[in-house]
């Protein structure tokens, strides 16, 4: 697919040249990366014990040598195709603006605000958790006005803690150590 | 008859208040987050799977199969009626729907895929009613062997089919056939790459694996690439008298019936899903269209609405064919639906039509109401459908995130899910930027168990004898259809891509025009199209699928 549209500025040529010759970069590293998996299934596939058994069945290796190998096959096969030129297209979609470059530090936002919930479930319990996790989440997407975030958030830690906790009767602990003091 | 009794039994099960209301529930959410962008039926029955922990099986598959119909027509509203490139499953009607739309006659668009959608899928529901048992009495006589050949056919199929290149979706299905390894092995006894890690010997739960790759990776995949700004969405008229003319009907009906009859058989056999199956209808409503109204196509014919729709609902139908007779999914959302029957312990197959009789049918009438329900809600109710287009994109990722950390951690209520569930979003992050194609990886995940159980059994009668897997007559004719079936979609699949990159961007004007044309040339009573607008439209942006700007950067 072509890429810098005819008669663009000279800057927005380049800037494009440069972005697509990172995602080439990324795509190598990543199915290098698959390479490296299907050679470690391979290899800690003979690390599997294997009882011994009748050997009218399949023990636990065989399965695991076969997906290892397709992984293998198959990953080397994308890479030739790479190297060849043929990469892939990234997904399209409603919301998604393929025409500018990628917002990283939102991205890695979003990703540490769900991860918070590792932290913040024990401590603080499910509504405070999801409280920080949507404001988290919805701040870094570019919500505007930073209390409407943090109020949506708090009531949707509520509310699904009444629906999913109180209601459907899932354990979702509704204060963590920390919090314990509020009693409910 | 035999069929029918059980249906009326299961009627009399999906009709109760309470199940009518779980099946409103489920036509209501479906329709909502088909409309809403970026959340497909996948992942809203992947986001759903906790309800399986406290409701009984018949109100959670009463719920699912509302998700999975409403999911479908929801889908058909947003790519009429907005204004980017939408994807690529209703990519056909949003090439006919979508200029329909801007020219005007958005009505009729939604109009016409909601009632073909409700022909279709009550005409494919029909047959799905028919055909089970029969498909069920004659699978019971299937050995481990021809079972595993089928389980072959899923993976090669969605492997090789779903996505751009079929060597990347093979990697996408090895990936996905790897996670199924990880845990202890049910036979020996020996842990399977756990590395060491206690909650790793259950292996990785199947909730994780589709809310992890759908709910996570989608919102972090949108978040690093948001749309700003506001997205124009077309607006369409109040009054519904002008819905479809007598010309739209006529025109329509038989796209309806055609539609129907390319989507359930394509639905059933494992050949890609929809996808395949609105393209194959798209280029049939194309070469039978009357020469008049073939040059409307690519700029309007509701002809290329109607067929796709209907194509599309039908085979949604036809794919709970092979899940409920055989257990074999042969779409995402078939997969994670199977992995909702295993919650409760109930494993689909040949045995279901037996064991759990009740549910199947009470499941199966509650097709037939949902769809019903879906077409008396789905056009009244566009404005509200509307409206949710409208929600702030930074609160419904961040929701979205909300109900996958519910998800994550409501499957074994340990904060070490989170973190697999990380793993895995990530996974599908880069997985969706680099145009490896997510589908397989989950069919694989979750059918992969499966098809070794399988295989080890077919082992163990052939006696280690691996020339067992190709005894039987079913096995050798069903690996001869595999092939086939791959060669004819792949060569489908080139086709629609060269067809999709042949096609011009047309303008609003030129399709007013045409329109304008073709009605003047027929008689029917009232031209009333001086209350839609298009003016609100901003008019230089095409619907093309390639985004234009001097900066596009990596999709070469």
């Amino acid at each position: 697919m072509s890429t810098a549209s005819a008669g663009a500025p000279e800057q927005g040529a380049s800037a494009a040249a440069r972005a697509e010759r990172s995602a080439r970069i990324e795509a190598m590293i990543f199915v290098g990366l698959l390479v490296v998996l299907a050679v470690g299934v391979l290899i800690s596939t003979t690390t599997i014990r294997e009882p011994p058994g009748s050997t009218n069945t399949l023990g636990a290796r065989v399965v695991p040598y076969a997906v290892g190998v397709l992984l293998l096959v198959s990953s080397l096969a994308v890479l030739v195709g790479q190297l060849r030129g043929r990469f892939g297209h990234p997904e399209a979609g409603e919301d998604i603006d393929l025409a500018h470059g990628t917002a990283w530090i939102p991205t890695g936002i979003l990703a540490l605000s769900f991860v918070s919930l590792m932290v913040t479930i024990p401590f603080l319990g499910w509504p405070l958790g999801v409280t920080i996790l949507f404001a988290g989440a919805s701040l870094a997407l570019g919500a505007k006005r930073w209390w409407v975030a943090v109020l949506i958030g708090l009531a949707m830690g509520v509310v699904t803690q009444l629906v999913f906790g109180t209601l459907l009767g899932l354990s979702l602990p509704p204060t963590g150590t920390l919090t314990s003091w509020i009693g409910i | 008859m035999d069929t029918w009794t059980l249906l009326l039994e299961g009627f009399a099960t999906a009709l109760q208040p309470i199940y009518l209301l779980y099946a409103l529930l489920g036509v209501l959410l479906g329709t909502a987050v088909g409309v809403l962008p970026g959340i497909g039926p996948a992942m809203t029955v992947a986001l759903l799977l906790p309800i399986t922990y406290s409701l009984e099986p018949t109100a959670a598959f009463i719920v699912f199969a509302g998700i999975y119909y409403g999911g479908m027509y929801g889908g058909s509203t947003t790519s009429i009626l907005l204004n980017t490139p939408g994807e690529s499953a209703s990519i056909v009607t949003a090439l006919e729907g979508n200029k329909m739309a801007r020219a005007g006659r958005g009505a009729a668009a939604l109009a016409t895929a909601a009632i073909g959608s409700f022909v279709a899928g009550t005409i494919a529901t029909v047959l799905l009613t028919l055909l089970a048992p029969t498909v069920a009495r004659f699978a019971v006589s299937l050995g481990p062997a021809d079972y595993f050949a089928l389980m072959v056919i899923a993976f090669l199929t969605v492997g090789a089919l779903l996505g751009d290149s079929a060597w990347r979706g093979m990697v996408s299905l090895a990936v996905g056939l790897f996670i199924g390894l990880i845990g202890v092995d049910t036979l020996t006894g020996q842990s399977r790459f756990t590395f060491g890690v206690p909650q790793l010997g259950d292996g990785i739960d199947v909730v994780l694996v589709a809310v992890g790759l759908f709910a996570l990776g989608e919102a972090l995949y949108v978040g690093s690439r948001l749309r700003h700004g506001t997205i124009p969405i077309i607006p369409i008229t109040r009054g519904w008298r002008t819905w479809m003319r007598r010309s739209d009907w006529a025109r329509s009906w038989k796209s309806w019936l055609r539609g129907a009859a390319i989507g359930f058989p394509i639905g059933s056999i494992p050949a890609g899903g929809a996808d395949v199956a609105t393209f194959l209808s798209y280029a049939t409503e194309r070469s039978v269209a009357k020469p008049e109204y073939r040059k409307q196509f690519g700029k309007g014919a509701i002809e290329g609405v109607a067929g796709p729709e209907a194509a599309n609902n039908a085979a949604a139908a036809g794919v709970l064919v092979p899940l409920l007779t055989l257990g074999i999914p042969t779409t995402a959302t078939a997969a994670i639906m199977l992995s909702a029957f295993q919650t409760y312990g109930i494993q689909p197959g040949p045995r279901l039509f037996e064991t759990q009789s009740a549910l199947v049918w009470a499941l199966i009438a509650s097709l037939f109401i949902g769809n019903t329900l879906l077409l008396v809600l789905n056009l009244p109710l566009v404005g509200m459908w509307v409206k949710l287009l409208q929600i702030p994109r930074p609160y419904l990722y961040a929701g979205i995130l909300v109900f996958a950390g519910l998800g994550a951690y409501a499957a074994n209520f340990t904060v070490f899910d989170i973190g697999v569930l990380l793993v895995l979003g990530v996974l599908g992050f880069f997985m969706r930027r680099l145009g490896f194609p997510i589908a397989p990886l989950v069919v694989g995940a979750i059918l992969g168990p499966m098809a070794e159980e399988q295989l080890r059994k077919a082992m163990q009668i052939g006696q280690g004898d691996p020339s067992y897997l190709v005894q039987s007559p079913f096995a050798i004719v069903a690996y001869v259809a595999m092939a086939l079936i791959i060669a004819l979609a792949l060569w489908l699949k080139r086709r629609r891509a060269r067809f999709e990159a042949s096609l011009p961007p047309a303008d609003t004007v030129a399709i007013a025009t045409l329109d304008e044309e073709i009605e003047s040339q027929q008689p029917h009573p009232e031209l009333d199209r001086g209350r839609l607008s298009t003016q609100a439209l901003p008019r230089q942006r095409s619907t093309s699928n390639h985004p234009e700007g001097p900066d596009v950067g990596g999709d070469g």
